[in-house]
């Protein structure tokens, strides 16, 4: 498998003050779909500048493809495309235009461009608004626009920054589908920045974590849960007492990690809730006993990023979430 | 380099076609050069107090007016430098592989565009409201060409000071404080002689006198005499600028 990115000891401080990066280690596989998560303020975007070779670290290497952002840059710029966080398509000319333009600034050749574009613009579900002024577009639109621009080259990697912020689930799913698309037909690899949770969770086969500045967990989004413990299984039984037998052999199983009983309720660890479930069900049917309920809960990301930042997510993204999302709409 | 000379033509392109989808801007800045033409130019000179060389006064400052408003066109662009800062799109341009003082001179230039797109609008009703103009073609094209450079310039000197700003609101004082002191101690309205000798002293640093000078010959005297210097001058200006403007972009973009 081919490196994408390789990054070593990256750390960033900003006005010899604001440590933005601290000692960044990363390496994410060509061809993958990678989400950078972390709450608002955790360094994504300045891992993201640094990467895309607009912004110099302070000390540390990373490379894109084998190339080194800093020496390297015009290089790498011929490899990547990138959409940043904020609206980045003039308002004021059209959809087709916007495309135009940068296929003119990317160099693609005269008969190439023409077939390009409507590709980008069929691909992203533009055809049909492709002439009308880009200001009269919707906020989902806007966003394919943008993605239309950077797929136009044909990327070894795309940087997305916070790809779907401000986008009603359905808009973001529809963005979604596409750059599935576009990554299983060209092999393009995906960098993503955000801080949706579940944006990571769907999207992303890889996953890392990162928090003031340091990954703090990596991983798959199962892999990650997983390394939690597991997930909680709990029956609730009408027949009392609970037979000890039936909890022996319960325990027995090799995926059941640990088992514990709390009045009518038996509680369980285990690896796979779905994959268990009929096992144990079988189980306890056979030593008839009728179960009432049976409630399965499963570690979230957020769950995860607690365990390994040390606190919610939420907490720390609410306010400056908000404040942020407005000041995308107000300019959007 | 061809990569860069094409990127701003793509960058110019760009402009002309903003420009084609909302002309009102260009319309609406007409106004105030057309005001000077029909009140302030009559006025003044009918009381003949400014020597002009034996041109009638409206015909004496109809460049110095036009370039007045071409010039703030450019100065104002630096703010578009600005908003685009906001938004994203200078962060996608720099991660494209054109290099990056093409873009800022790219779009120096492109307000070059728009600038002779305002002198066409008010060329011709400068013309209609009785100015005599220099009837030779070729001076008029040369007369456009020093505009668009002299705008460039300018274009690229608001982007230098775009980048010590932070908001676009403080941007815009700037901007008019800028323009009008440049506007005043120029040759726009009245010939350099008659100005107190400190305004002269500062008038020759003034890029605007040179485009004033080099415009008026070409389009209303006919005299030549001072045209390579006003040129190698613009010149200078333009060149000094696009270096620092590019070198200003790193700190526009950190």
């Amino acid at each position: 498998m081919d490196i994408a990115v390789q990054i070593n000891g990256l750390t960033k401080v900003y006005n010899g003050k604001v440590k933005a990066l601290d000692g960044v280690n990363l390496t994410v596989e060509a061809g993958e779909s990678f989400a950078l998560l972390g709450p608002n303020g955790a360094g994504k975007t300045t891992l993201m500048r640094i990467l895309t070779t607009q912004i110099k670290p302070t000390s540390g290497e990373a490379y894109v493809f084998g190339l080194n952002v800093v020496h390297e840059g015009s290089k790498v710029r011929e490899l990547i495309s990138y959409v940043p966080q904020e609206m980045s398509v003039w308002t004021d000319i059209s959809g087709y235009e916007n495309l135009l333009v940068y296929a003119k600034i990317f160099d693609i050749p005269h008969h190439e461009r023409e077939k390009l574009i409507y590709e980008a613009l069929e691909n992203m579900g533009l055809i049909n608004v492709k002439d009308d002024l880009v200001r009269t577009y919707s906020g989902g639109m806007i966003r394919r626009l943008e993605i239309a621009c950077a797929m136009l080259i044909k990327p070894r990697i795309m940087f997305l920054d916070e790809p779907t912020i401000g986008l009603d689930p359905a808009a973001r799913k529809a963005v979604w589908e596409r750059l599935n698309v576009f990554k299983r037909e060209y092999g393009v690899t995906i960098f993503f920045n955000t801080h949706y949770m579940d944006e990571a969770d769907l999207y992303a086969d890889d996953i890392a974590i990162i928090s003031q500045g340091k990954i703090v967990a990596r991983g798959t989004s199962e892999g990650l849960k997983h390394s939690l413990g597991g997930e909680l299984i709990t029956f609730t039984v009408e027949n009392l007492p609970i037979n000890a037998e039936v909890l022996g052999e319960i325990r027995k199983l090799h995926f059941v990690k640990d088992i514990s009983v709390n009045d009518t309720n038996i509680s369980m660890l285990v690896y796979n809730a779905e994959d268990s479930l009929s096992y144990i069900m079988d189980i306890l049917r056979n030593e008839k006993m009728s179960v009432n309920k049976v409630s399965i809960s499963k570690p979230t990301l957020d769950d995860v990023f607690l365990k390994y930042a040390g606190m919610r997510f939420e907490e720390k993204g609410r306010i400056s979430d908000v404040v942020h999302t407005r000041r995308m709409i107000k300019k959007g | 380099m061809l990569k860069a000379v094409k990127n701003m033509l793509v960058m110019i392109e760009l402009e002309m076609r903003r420009l084609w989808h909302d002309r009102t801007e260009i319309y609406s800045r007409a106004i105030q050069p057309i005001l000077w033409m029909t009140i302030y130019g009559p006025v003044m000179g009918s009381a003949r107090a400014i020597p002009t060389g034996g041109v009638p006064y409206t015909d004496f400052i109809t460049p110095g007016v036009m370039i007045q408003t071409t010039t703030f066109v450019s100065i104002l662009y630096g703010l578009t430098m600005v908003w685009e800062r906001d938004s994203g799109i200078l962060k996608k341009l720099l991660v494209t592989p054109a290099p990056r003082y093409s873009v800022v001179v790219g779009r120096s230039m492109a307000s070059g565009v728009r600038a002779i797109f305002q002198a066409l609008i008010i060329l011709p009703i400068a013309f209609v409201i009785g100015v005599s103009f220099v009837p030779n073609p070729a001076y008029f094209l040369l007369a456009l060409i020093v505009i668009f450079f002299a705008s460039g310039g300018f274009a690229a000197a608001s982007i230098l000071i775009a980048s010590f700003m932070k908001t676009r609101e403080r941007f815009m004082g700037i901007g008019q404080a800028i323009t009008m002191p440049l506007f005043f101690a120029s040759n726009a309205l009245y010939p350099l002689q008659i100005m107190p000798s400190i305004l002269r002293e500062f008038s020759a640093y003034n890029p605007l006198s040179y485009v004033v000078d080099a415009v008026r010959g070409l389009l209303i005297t006919g005299s030549l005499s001072n045209l390579l210097i006003d040129l190698i001058a613009i010149a200078i200006f333009d060149i000094i600028m696009f270096i620092l403007a590019s070198v200003s972009l790193r700190r526009i973009i950190e």
